[in-house]
């Protein structure tokens, strides 16, 4: 990779073109390969949510569908099934016929909502990715606020404080926290909405309907971010505590650097980078956790959605919701990948 | 400019820099030397006002008290009046903004207005005087070379033109020719300021710098002219770093200084080190006083003189033999007395002995002049001779040999006197078991006998050794291992050798400073690297022609060094004319 980069910076500075070209060719391949290793993934999820209930025992039909759904299963209605996942045909045919149906939106039928399964998917969706979205992005800010605060006034009375209450708000589980929330502000003070995302008929529109989302919102989210803040503060603080000792802080220093900006600029940004990977890596956790938020708050999310098809054994709505929920934690990583080589300038050269 | 009064710092209870009294001015340079924990960057930290421990002195710049100003005031200070270049290029910068930013940013804070256009362009005026191009300002720190990096960090320092400069390790962890390169930017940029330049690099400080003082626990021990000092230490502690420092100037072998720096001992902070060391050093802190143009922490004013003859003669009937020859051999020192038979150095030893006595002319021992030769004179100036049986009697058994002189001044009784000669019979690396304490010189070998001779002259503790010629009759490898063993004994004790010799190939090797003899006159003196290097005297210089040399060896290696097979890490193209040139 030094080599690679290397000779990008010496062609660059000889101004020869084809140079030029020959470092974007490479830079192309490397973007190309990073981007593989998600596709690969993704591959691997289309290939595990085919097989899984093909290979379990029985009946395929049986598995993806459920036995309740095909005892009230017309024949009819079976022979058309059969016919469009072409399981009277080989496995590469059937497999065939599963991605095509996949690339035409073709998640299968909910037979419970009598509706396929991807415009199910799609009413309940955006709401817990304004759920899972919001709460990861406020509570990696806060705890990066938090941290790099924290992490500036090691062992002082701010330090000490913060730590000692976080780590306490970190043992608990969300739903819990959920449920201590609904309680005493929904149940006791009556400040929240008890379920639901917006008031519905209301006809709201514009800011007052913002307000509206707003307040059915903030419960869960308080209880997603007081839970999930505590990692990205350690992570933060600890950092902070290490990058602080680190030589070029102390040339900043020398500089005549105010502490504000040692604090932000140089402290900070450094100590981003490690909070940032950690979030990456703490999607799916925040999603389960939103999943269980949802059903405490009966917020309308794909939580809610799929513990009701979990309890209506509605199958190709579970199998519907965990592919989109796997494609959502893929997107999300790339995404936070892609912001890393951002914000770290040796990861965009190097990689 | 910049007067450093009784800096003081001290982390927790330990006190760091034990206080510093400085008087800098514009033009100035001065290196800061010292090993590490002397507490030189710690100085340069708290110059710059960046040290967590507790300080106290004053720092006056330009007339103003630095070190008593809020932060506030003392943030406006550093990198514009005063900056610092830190030691350790690999991470003082930061990696995630580009050089050129970092550089602006210097600029930056200190204005009161923000002018972007003009930082910009100071920002390229400032990375062309360091000699980086544009696309390196552009560039992030992991872009860049090591050289690169502190070309930046050097720009950095300068941003906004500091009255103060003061680097730290500049040149460390880079590689020579880059080393090179940097020092001349340096000599550069340093000029019209004040500088510091803090390292355990002697060569460096050399390079860089006029002045230099030399920090040792926190306290400044010796300052002088840089090359004055580096030529002529006077401090015990400075001669030991010098002598400690490989570099291809002096020519004896390497030697440490025994023991460890400790903080905060009462007295003289190197008191628990120095072969010199009287009562009150361990007691008082010596004060830092002026010697000439040299000030010397010690309250023995430095490496004290053990040795001085003046004007000696010593006659046989008519014939001069030593002929007026003045020397001086200070503390812990080797003098080669170098010459041919018959140039009267061997008479100039058993004159010093007391074996032929001078006619005119004045010796001193420790500064005293020598009235007579009694038991005390023995117990610090000791003879060794070229051959062992002129020391040892052949009538008497190891132990005998070396407790002889020990029962002649009455020192200690039977048991004390067993356990002493075993101690020094193990210091010359020589077996004490009984078994050899009853051979007898007939019964060992050669290089074992001269060291049974050693021992007989050091087992009273001498201050000065003076050996004739004490290995010419030995093997090469027992030769230098006899050598060795005399050099770890000066290490350890301080002992002064008088080395006499006819081999100058050997003389440059063991001693400090060189004396040629020529016809009872000393005709060439001076330190061994400089008499052996550029010789004065037409008889050195033939002496130095017919010393022994490996040289066609040498050629016939670099010829393969040099060779395009020989590859190695060395395969620039510039490089090889450079190197065949200097073969
Ligand atoms: S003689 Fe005393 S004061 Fe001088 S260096 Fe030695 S111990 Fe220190």
């Amino acid at each position: 990779m030094e080599d690679l980069h290397k000779s990008t910076l010496e062609s660059q500075e000889v101004g020869w073109d084809g140079g030029r070209v020959v470092a974007a060719a490479k830079a192309f391949f490397r973007r190309s390969a990073f981007l593989s290793n998600y596709l690969i993934a993704f591959l691997l999820i289309l290939v595990l949510n085919f097989t899984l209930p093909r290979l379990m025992p029985g009946d395929p039909f049986q598995a993806i569908y459920g036995e309740e759904a095909l005892l009230a299963m017309t024949p009819q209605l079976k022979a058309q099934l059969v016919e469009r996942l072409a399981l009277d045909q080989s496995m590469g045919q059937q497999f065939l016929a599963y991605i095509l149906a996949l690339a035409g939106g073709d998640l299968g039928h909910s037979y419970y909502y009598n509706q396929p399964v991807l415009s199910v998917i799609l009413d309940f969706l955006p709401w817990t990715l304004l759920l899972t979205g919001s709460a990861l992005v406020l509570s990696t800010l806060l705890g990066l606020f938090l941290g790099i605060e924290s992490g500036f006034r090691r062992g002082r009375h701010l330090d000490k404080t913060l730590l000692a209450s976080l780590m306490f708000l970190n043992g608990f589980p969300d739903f819990f926290m959920g449920i201590v929330l609904l309680l005493i502000f929904g149940v006791v003070w009556g400040l929240i909405p008890l379920s639901g995302a917006l008031t519905p008929y209301s006809g709201l529109v514009g800011l007052p309907l913002a307000i509206d989302i707003l307040h059915h919102l903030i419960a869960p989210l308080a209880a997603l971010v007081l839970v999930r803040v505590t990692s990205a503060y350690l992570l933060t603080r600890n950092t902070m505590i290490t990058t602080l000792k680190e030589n070029f802080i102390l040339a900043a220093r020398a500089k005549g650097c105010s502490e504000g900006k040692i604090k932000y600029r140089h402290a900070g940004r450094n100590s981003l980078l490690p909070v940032v990977t950690a979030t990456g890596l703490s999607i799916p956790q925040m999603i389960t956790g939103a999943l269980f938020v949802e059903i405490v708050f009966s917020y309308p999310g794909v939580g809610l959605l799929l513990y009701n098809s979990l309890l209506t054994r509605d199958y190709p709505l579970i199998q519907g919701i965990l592919l989109m929920v796997t494609v959502v934690v893929l997107a999300a990583n790339l995404l936070v990948d892609l912001l890393y080589s951002r914000l770290d300038p040796r990861v965009s050269h190097a990689r | 400019m910049l007067e450093i009064s009784d800096l003081k710092v001290s982390y927790g209870g330990d006190e760091i820099l034990a206080g510093i009294d400085l008087d800098l001015f514009r033009g100035d340079s001065i290196a800061i030397i010292g090993e590490s924990g002397a507490g030189k960057t710690t100085l340069g930290l708290a110059l710059m006002g960046l040290v967590d421990g507790r300080v106290s002195g004053r720092v006056l710049l330009d007339g103003v008290d630095i070190a008593a100003l809020d932060d506030r005031e003392r943030r406006k200070i550093r990198g514009k009046d005063m900056a610092m270049v830190f030691q350790n290029v690999e991470d003082a910068l930061d990696p995630l903004m580009t050089v050129s930013d970092q550089i602006g940013e210097a600029i930056f804070v200190h204005q009161d207005r923000g002018d972007p256009r003009g930082v910009g362009d100071r920002v390229l005026r400032l990375l062309g005087s360091v000699g980086l191009e544009e696309v390196k300002g552009r560039s992030y720190p992991h872009q860049l070379s090591g050289g690169e990096k502190q070309r930046a960090l050097i720009a950095m320092a300068l941003a906004n033109d500091p009255q103060v400069l003061i680097l730290d390790e500049p040149t460390a962890s880079l590689d020579a020719v880059t080393k090179a390169e940097i020092t001349k930017l340096l000599l550069e940029r340093m000029k019209g300021k004040v500088a510091l330049v803090i390292t355990h690099d002697l060569s460096a400080a050399a390079r860089l710098t006029e002045r230099m003082a030399v920090l040792y626990a926190g306290r400044i021990v010796e300052i002088g002219e840089t090359c004055d000092l580096l030529e002529n230490p006077r401090h015990p502690y400075t001669r030991g770093l010098i002598r400690s420092s490989p570099n291809m100037t002096t020519t004896k072998d390497l030697q440490g200084i025994p023991g460890r720096m400790v903080h905060g001992v009462c007295g003289c902070p190197f008191s628990e080190r120095c072969t010199q060391r009287i009562d009150i050093c361990d007691k008082v802190v010596p004060p830092l006083a002026e010697v000439g143009d040299r000030s010397i922490a010690c309250h023995r004013g430095g490496i004290v003189p053990l040795l001085e003859l003046s004007k000696i003669r010593t006659k046989f009937g008519k014939f001069v033999a030593v002929d007026g020859v003045d020397l001086t051999l200070y503390e812990g020192e080797t003098i080669a007395l170098v010459g041919e038979s018959g140039s009267g150095k061997t008479t100039l030893a058993k004159t010093v002995i007391g074996l032929f006595s001078h006619q005119e002319g004045e010796i001193r021992l420790e500064g005293v002049p020598l009235a007579r030769r009694d038991r005390g004179f023995y117990r610090k100036v000791q003879m060794i001779y070229q051959n062992p049986k002129e020391s040892i009697s052949h009538r008497m058994d190891v132990f005998d040999a070396v407790s002889e002189p020990l029962a002649v001044q009455k020192a200690g009784g039977s048991a004390e006197r067993i356990a002493t000669v075993k101690r020094v019979l193990e210091e010359v690396e020589l077996s004490s078991d009984d078994d050899f304490l009853a051979k007898y010189p007939h019964q060992i070998s050669g290089g074992e006998a001269q060291r049974v001779a050693i021992a007989r002259a050091l087992v009273l503790n001498p201050k000065l050794l003076i050996a004739d010629e004490p290995t010419s009759a030995l093997d090469a490898s027992v030769q230098a291992k006899i050598l060795r063993l005399l050099l770890n004994l000066q290490e350890k004790r301080g002992l002064a050798i008088l080395f006499i010799t006819h081999d100058i190939a050997l003389a440059r090797k063991v001693s400090d400073r060189m004396a040629v003899m020529l016809d009872g006159k000393i005709v060439e003196e001076g330190l061994t690297s400089v008499v052996t290097t550029s010789p004065v005297h037409p008889y050195t210089m033939r002496l130095l022609e017919v010393a022994p040399d490996l040289a066609p060896a040498r050629v016939a290696r670099g010829a393969r060094e040099t060779g395009p097979a020989g590859g190695g890490p060395w395969n620039i193209s510039e490089l090889l004319p450079l190197r065949a040139r200097e073969l």
